[in-house]
Order: structure tokens, then C-alpha cells, then sequence
């Protein structure tokens, strides 16, 4: 602990006084109750969703999505204090992961897209359309084809 | 008592790289739990995406969460997504009580800190506790209310393939397993207990630490160091846990 050098102490730094404190008391509570709310949208949104028909709709999804992220936006900013830090810890902290998941999100649902089963949005790849349609006429050869087809009937099958 | 009260937000590269001083302007311990965060956020992303992925393959025949999720513990009716909704209530309420504890500690008030960070591991242990009820809802089946000797008529048919006896068969299915689900793709009950699991074992990991701080608060050993900076670092964790909860509800649970 007894250190001396001149080295700053940045630990001490983030002390504060009273008056302060009152002050991010208030900001905390009041992202506190923004968070609730939005919380409460949600669950109200998601209760009524299957009733008016917008299960599934992109109009929904979209708004779920963009609440999400403003909620885990106001975590990093306010209560894991990241607002805070100085501009260049900011960006150290988050570039990296916002580019490294948005590539993965791009390039994972592409693939996704080829991969599916059925679907009006699916856009079959032939092989696996081939090969789909040889398991269904019969002519599979067993192995892991054989547990694909039958996991295949299991989703159906509900 | 320090009494350097400012937030040092100004910036001079040229300063800052040249030595003596972090040019992050932060301690290292918060440094290093920062980056351990993005680590484990990397994790979890490649959870979620592949839950995507899987999702997006099975589209058409997804099972929906507010026909799968609906107990409430005491209530015979069925509530969708009713008692996720209190969970995620709890473990925001515990991340406000974990920063109010990490506020209590910038101004060196024990007893401030003591207070908010019981809250926040009692807070943290309900979660847990929902999630573990949540999980043997989910394995016991959606007919959980109705007798026994109704639940052999009322399982749901499914085809799969039976690794026991090595072959495809066709069963009344009731609840779930990591096999065959009643409640659709096998790969829906997989992911849902991977990834509530494995965001689960975070949250009990969380628990567990700040119950060890706590203790260390109690001892005063952070008094003796003259700042509860440790109390802001398992903060930054606790917080991570909540905002992944934040997705996982969103996917999982919401869309």
C-alpha cells in the first residue's frame, strides 16, 4: 500500500462528498425507474402480442430489439459508470465488441438464411434441397442422415 | 477521506502516453475486470447468436414463450410470461441497490455499503432461486396443475430417436429433456438450458462473491484501505449479469 511514487492513486479518485453523491443518487434512481418502465412495456406488450396478431412481425421485433439494447446501453452508461471513463477507455471497451458481434450477427443469420428447413424467408440451398428430398423418398443410408430425418419428424410431428 | 472529488474526463494523448500515469485514467483492478467483462460478453454473444442461428433455421416451428412460460408459484391459472416478468424485476432492483452500494462506498459509508449489498445478494439468491423453479416447470411439463394419472393422456406425441435402445420411436412426451421436449425442436430445450444456465451459474457466482466482500465490508477491511473500491469492481460484474438477463429475457422469453 505505502507505495510512494508518484504514480496517481486512481482508485481514491472516484471518491465524492455528500453533495455529490445526492446528485448521482438521483440520476441512478431516475435510470432505475426509466428501466422499470420500460420493463413493464414490454411484458405488456409481449402479454397482448399473441391476441392482435403481432407475434413474429418485424414491427415487433425490432421494437423489442431497440428497447433491449437501450436498456443494456443505460447499465454500461450509468450504473457500470462507463459514461464516466475517459474517451479513450470508452471506445477501448466498446469498439472492439460492437464490431466483432455485428460481423458475427451479419455473417451468422446469412448462413442461417441457407441452413433452414422451410420457410418463406429461407432461401434453400439446392444440395440440401437434394439431399432433403432423397431422405424423404426413402433412399437414406443411415449414420447421421438417418437421425436428421428423424429429428426432422419430431419437429413435425407437435 | 479523499478529497479529490472530480471526475477527470479531459484528455491529452500526448500526456497521456507518456508515462507515469494510467493513460485509461483507472486503476488497473477495474481495468482488468472491464476487460475480463468483454471476454465473457464475447461468450455469451456467441451463445446468443448461435441461438439465432438455430432459431432462424427452425422459424416456422419455434415453439412461442408465452405458451411455454406460464406459471406463477400459488396461482392454478396460467399467466404468460408473468413470473419472468418479477424475475427480471429482481435483478434490476439488485443492480440498483449494487450501485447505491457502490455510491455509499465513494462517500466511505460503511453501513451504507453494508446495507445495499445485503439487499443485493438477497436480491441475487431470489433470482437464482425463481430460475431454479422456472427450470423444473419447464423439465416437469406445462400440465404441472392437472393429476398424474391425466398427465399419461394429455403429453404431446413426438418422434425422436431414443439413444437408450438405439432406435426412432413415438411417445407421449411430458416436460422436457436434453432428447425430446413436449413443447417442440429438441434445440429449444437445449438452448434454454444452456444459456439460462450458464447466465444462471454467472448469477450464483455473483451471489457468492459479494457475499464474500460483504463479509470483508463487515471486517472493515476496506475502511482500513481507505476506499471500497473492491465493492465497485464486483459491482461491475453484478452489473454485467443483469444486462446479459436483459438480452436472454428479450430472446428468449419476448420474441
Amino acid at each position: 500500500m505505502e507505495f510512494h511514487d508518484n504514480y496517481p492513486q486512481y482508485e481514491i479518485m472516484s471518491n465524492h462528498d455528500e453533495a455529490h453523491g445526492k446528485k448521482s443518487r438521483r440520476t441512478l434512481w431516475n435510470v432505475f425507474w426509466v428501466m422499470l418502465a420500460i420493463t413493464i412495456f414490454e411484458l405488456i406488450i409481449g402479454f397482448l402480442a399473441p391476441s392482435k396478431g403481432w407475434s413474429g412481425t418485424l414491427g415487433l421485433k425490432t421494437l423489442f430489439i431497440s428497447l433491449t439494447i437501450a436498456k443494456a446501453a443505460a447499465i454500461v452508461w450509468w450504473f457500470m459508470h462507463l459514461g464516466h471513463e475517459v474517451k479513450f477507455f470508452k471506445y477501448t471497451i466498446l469498439m472492439p465488441y460492437i464490431i466483432f458481434i455485428v460481423y458475427t450477427i451479419f455473417i451468422v443469420l446469412t448462413e442461417g438464411t441457407y441452413a433452414g428447413t422451410s420457410g418463406h424467408f429461407t432461401k434453400v440451398d439446392p444440395i440440401f434441397k437434394k439431399q432433403q428430398e432423397a431422405l424423404k423418398s426413402g433412399h437414406h443410408g443411415g449414420g447421421e442422415a438417418h437421425e436428421q430425418s428423424s429429428a426432422h419428424e419430431a419437429t413435425e410431428a407437435h | 477521506m479523499s478529497h479529490s472529488t472530480t471526475h477527470v474526463t479531459e484528455f491529452d494523448a500526448k500526456e497521456a502516453w507518456s508515462g507515469g500515469q494510467s493513460p485509461f485514467k483507472i486503476s488497473y483492478g477495474k481495468m482488468m475486470m472491464w476487460f475480463f467483462l468483454i471476454s465473457d460478453a464475447l461468450t455469451f454473444g456467441g451463445l446468443l447468436i448461435s441461438y439465432g442461428f438455430i432459431r432462424h433455421k427452425f422459424g416456422d416451428i419455434w415453439p412461442k414463450a408465452e405458451h411455454v412460460f406460464t406459471h406463477f408459484p400459488f396461482i392454478k391459472q396460467h399467466i404468460p410470461l408473468a413470473y419472468v416478468g418479477f424475475m427480471t424485476f429482481v435483478l434490476i432492483m439488485s443492480s440498483v441497490t449494487m450501485v447505491l452500494a457502490v455510491e455509499a462506498g465513494h462517500r466511505m459509508n460503511r453501513k451504507g455499503v453494508i446495507v445495499w449489498m445485503f439487499w443485493t445478494i438477497i436480491g441475487g439468491a431470489t433470482f437464482v432461486g425463481s430460475q431454479a423453479w422456472e427450470w423444473y416447470n419447464f423439465i416437469v411439463g406445462t400440465d404441472l396443475f392437472t393429476s398424474i394419472k391425466d398427465c399419461t393422456d394429455q403429453g404431446h406425441i413426438r418422434t425422436f430417436f431414443d439413444h437408450n435402445i438405439g432406435e426412432t420411436v413415438t411417445r407421449h412426451i411430458h416436460g422436457a429433456n436434453m432428447v425430446v421436449n413436449e413443447y417442440g425442436v429438441p434445440q429449444f430445450a437445449n438452448y434454454f438450458f444452456f444459456v439460462t444456465g450458464f447466465h444462471g451459474f454467472h448469477v450464483f457466482s455473483g451471489v457468492v462473491i459479494n457475499f464474500i466482500i460483504f463479509l470483508n465490508v463487515i471486517k472493515g477491511t476496506y475502511e482500513k484501505r481507505g476506499h471500497y473500491e473492491m465493492v465497485e469492481k464486483v459491482g461491475l460484474y453484478w452489473h454485467f449479469v443483469d444486462l446479459v438477463w436483459v438480452f436472454v429475457f428479450t430472446f428468449f422469453y419476448l420474441l
